[in-house]
Parts: C-alpha cells; structure tokens; sequence
C-alpha cells in the first residue's frame, strides 16, 4: 500500500469516524438526557402523590385530635411541616432543608418534594417529603452500547473506505504495472546503445559525426540513469541492501567521470577535490544512486560555462553549482516526490525522494543550502 | 442575681396567669372553646406571629369578616363586643392563650 494511499484512507476515515461518532454522541446524549428526564419526572410523582397523603393525614389529625396531636409517620417516606413564615413546625426528615422555594430537588441520596397547603392543617403551609432516591443508572447501560456500537461503526466505516477506494487503488496498481513493464522494456535497448557507443572506433568518425555521437552519449546516459531511478524507487522496497565497505572515493571518481560528458557539452567546470580512500559501509548500488541524483541535479540545474565543486573530506560530501537556486519554500518540500520545480528541465521529480529514501537509511545528514540565481551546495555529513 | 431573675419570670407568669383569668375567662367561662378556636386560628393564619395579630386585630375592631367562624354562627349570634383592654394587657392576654393552647408545641 502506497504512503498517499494510506493517507487517505486515514483521512476519509477520520472524517467520516468523526462526523459518525459525532451523531452517535449527540443521540445518545439526547436519549440520556430525555431518560434522566423521564426518571426525575416519575420520581417526582411518586414523591407528589406521598404529599398529598402526608396532606390528607394532617387533615384527620388536625380535626379530630383536641389535647394531643400525633404527627402522621410513613414507611415509604418521612416528612417534615412549616408554618407560613416557613417556621419549622415539625420534622422526621434526615436533613434540614433550608430553601422551600423549589418543589423538587436531590439532596445526598434523597429526593424532596415541596408543597403548599392550605387551609394550613396544624399550622402548615409547607409540607416536605423525602424518600430514598431511585437510582438512575443508565449512564453505565448507555456507554456499554455507545462502545459497541462506535466498534462496530469503527470496524464497517474501515471495510466500507477500502471498498470506495478500491477503484482507485486498482487503477494506481494498473498505472505503477505499466511503468515497471515499459521500464523493463527500456532496459535491453539503452544498455545496447551505451555498449555499442562504447566499442565504437572513434579513429573512424570525422569531428561532426564524433560530435554526434558525443551526444547520443550524453543522452543515452541521462536515460540510463532515469531508468536506474525508476528501477530503485520501483524495486526500492523488494531488494534488501548489500551492505559492504565501499572506497567512497573510487565510487566517487567515476560517478564524476561518468557525467564528465554530459558536463563538457554544457561546457561546466569541473573542480573536484576528493579524499583519498574515504570508506562508507553501504550498499553500492544505493551509494552510486545518491551520488548520480545529486550531481545530475546539479548539472542539469546550473548554467553553461559555470563551475560545480565536487568536495569529498573523511566525513562529508557537498556538490554545488552556480545555477539558479532555489527559495526557502522550494526547499521545504524538495524531499516529495514528483516535486518539480523547473519543468523546462527533464525529468520525473524522483531524485530527491531517492536521495531521501537513501540517507534516511544510513544516518547521513543533508543540508541544502541555496540562494535563488547564485546557486546550490548541497552536504552530506556522516 | 440567678434566683431574682428566675422569681420575677415566675411571679409575672403567674401575675399574667390570674390576669388571664381575670381578663378572659370572667365572662368566656372554662366552657369557652378555646381549642376549637386556637384550631380555627391556626388552619387560616399558621403561623404564631400571624395567629397573634388575627386575634389581636379581631377583638379591637370585631367584624364577621376578621372572624374565624362560621358564617351561620355569626349571623346567628353576631360579632363579639370590642374589647376594653389597653393594647398592651391584651397583647399579653393572646401571648397567655397562645402558649395555653397553641397546637405547635402539642404535636408529638
């Protein structure tokens, strides 16, 4: 699976896992609140239709009793009278209640319930009732099937994006197929053309046609070195490296020599200034890609006639030309790829995304430094 | 100093105590409802301050419409006289029968 493709399967499901749960939450949240609702509204029934005993017993005692009056007492509830200037008269409450303004509150593990009375049997205008309250715990109910339901959500929205994106990863499977072939394809021609230019007696060929096939050199080399990019960025993550200890200054000398032609017909001058016997422990393959990368950049980047300084110390590589540079922000996000900056130069916009890949691997540092139509210097440290 | 204290409050409720007599039961008589009317009282005014002044405010200027009883009990026997006491005695005539016969402090 592709980096941009697991993206946006993070992205499409982050989006729609947040806009589902969204909704879950504001549902439950809803149905919670209506619940709780409905609880309190029984309870406070239940505590009403206590009241309105509690009112019918003051009533028998107030007229029948003369010499004593025995407050009325209940199983299911206490209670608590209060006179009009809210005077406590008598009480077989668990707490005191000090506000007699709300009709229906909790208090610890009770429930209350405040009524007026009149005519004020034994002097009551209030009567308080309290009784134990009913547990509401729906709560623990309620996130158990919030969490399943967000699971499965979770498990079906993950099923679902593959399947939307399946379309789309099919046709970038098609797509990356095609160019491994037409890669592979590209192999056994630009090999043949290098060889037979190679063998080719140049006693034979007067200047113009040398010339010519100087040319068709420098060209064949830029292609085989596309090629050598795609294959590795292609391959990168099939082949494991072949790591060895490599004279990095050998390599070095003849990735220079290499380029020297494309170099000669830009008429660029060459300073090179590499370290004897500089080893590196990597893979080859890997190594020559990173050097071809960076210094093909640089050719193709700078002027004519301008210099490229190509400096190997025992623990650092920088290649700079004298091209048109690049700004801060070009340089923020040089390392993406198919990241081009100049599209009148060949190219797939691969070489950084390589270059990247490569020291990432091996802990090489790389610091670019750049001003916009003075030129680039590019340092690898280790 | 205690013991002074203590004889002057039970000498003045004894001292109140014979003006009750004097002042309420001389014409109500111990066949005086006072109960029924300490009910009446307390199941339209409630508290001790309110029941205190309905009472005190009735018997300065008696109307059926202060009363506490019934409609047909007045119409029959009319309204009681105004009272002749200074308002000071005879607030303290209503404090001796609130505490008499108040239905708060009988509720157990």
């Amino acid at each position: 699976m592709y980096k941009s493709e697991k993206q946006t399967i993070f992205y499409v499901l982050g989006l729609y896992l947040s806009s589902t749960l969204l909704l879950i939450a504001t549902l439950f949240a809803t149905y919670y609140f209506y619940k709780q609702d409905e609880l309190m509204h029984a309870e406070k029934e239940i505590l009403k239709e206590y009241s309105s005993a509690l009112e019918d017993k003051l009533l028998f005692v107030h007229e029948n009793s003369d010499e004593k009056y025995e407050y009325p007492r209940f199983e299911n509830f206490n209670s608590a009278i209060y006179d009009i200037d809210k005077n406590l008269i008598f009480s077989k409450l668990d707490a005191k209640i000090d506000n007699l303004d709300k009709d229906f509150f909790f208090k610890g593990s009770n429930s209350y319930y405040i009524s007026s009375l009149k005519p004020h049997y034994l002097g009551a205008a209030y009567s308080v009732v309290e009784k134990k309250r009913k547990p509401i715990d729906i709560l623990n109910d309620l996130i158990i099937t919030a969490l399943i339901i967000i699971t499965i959500t979770i498990i079906t929205s993950f099923f679902l994006v593959k399947l939307v994106l399946r379309p789309l990863r099919d046709n970038l499977r098609l797509l990356d197929n095609f160019i491994k072939e037409t890669t592979h394809e590209l192999n056994t021609p630009i090999t043949t053309i290098l060889a037979n230019i190679e063998t080719l007696d140049s006693k034979n060929c007067d200047e113009k046609s040398m010339r010519k096939l100087q040319r068709i050199k420098t060209a064949s080399t830029t292609i085989s070195n596309l090629y050598q990019d795609l294959v590795y960025l292609l391959l990168n993550h099939q082949i494991s490296s072949q790591n060895e200890e490599l004279n990095l200054s050998e390599i070095l000398n003849q990735r220079v020599h290499y380029f020297s032609q494309a170099a000669n017909i830009k008429k660029l001058n060459l300073h090179v200034a590499v370290k004897e016997n500089v080893f590196f422990n990597a893979d080859r393959q890997k190594m020559e890609r990173l050097i071809d990368n960076i210094l093909s950049n640089a050719i193709k980047y700078t002027g004519k006639s301008t210099t490229i300084k190509v400096v190997l110390t025992q623990h650092a590589l920088s290649i700079s030309d004298e091209g048109k540079g690049m700004s801060q922000d070009e340089i923020s996000t040089i390392f993406q790829r198919y990241r081009r900056f100049d599209k009148t130069q060949g190219g797939f916009g691969i070489g950084y995304s390589i270059i990247k890949s490569i020291i990432d691997e091996y802990g090489i540092k790389i610091n670019i430094e750049s001003e916009l139509d003075k030129g680039t210097k590019v340092t690898l440290t280790w | 100093m205690v013991k002074i204290i203590l004889l002057a409050v039970i000498s003045l409720t004894f001292l109140n105590a014979s003006s009750f007599e004097e002042n309420c039961l001389n014409c109500h008589g111990n066949d005086f409802k006072f109960n029924m009317m300490m009910k009446k009282y307390t199941q339209k005014y409630s508290s001790e301050k309110r029941i205190k002044e309905a009472i005190f405010d009735y018997l300065k200027e008696p109307t059926s419409e202060k009363s506490v009883l019934p409609y047909e009990y007045i119409n029959r026997f009319g309204t009681k006289e105004k009272t002749t006491l200074d308002d000071k005695t005879l607030r303290e005539m209503i404090d001796v029968y609130y505490d008499r016969f108040n239905l708060r402090s009988k509720i157990y």
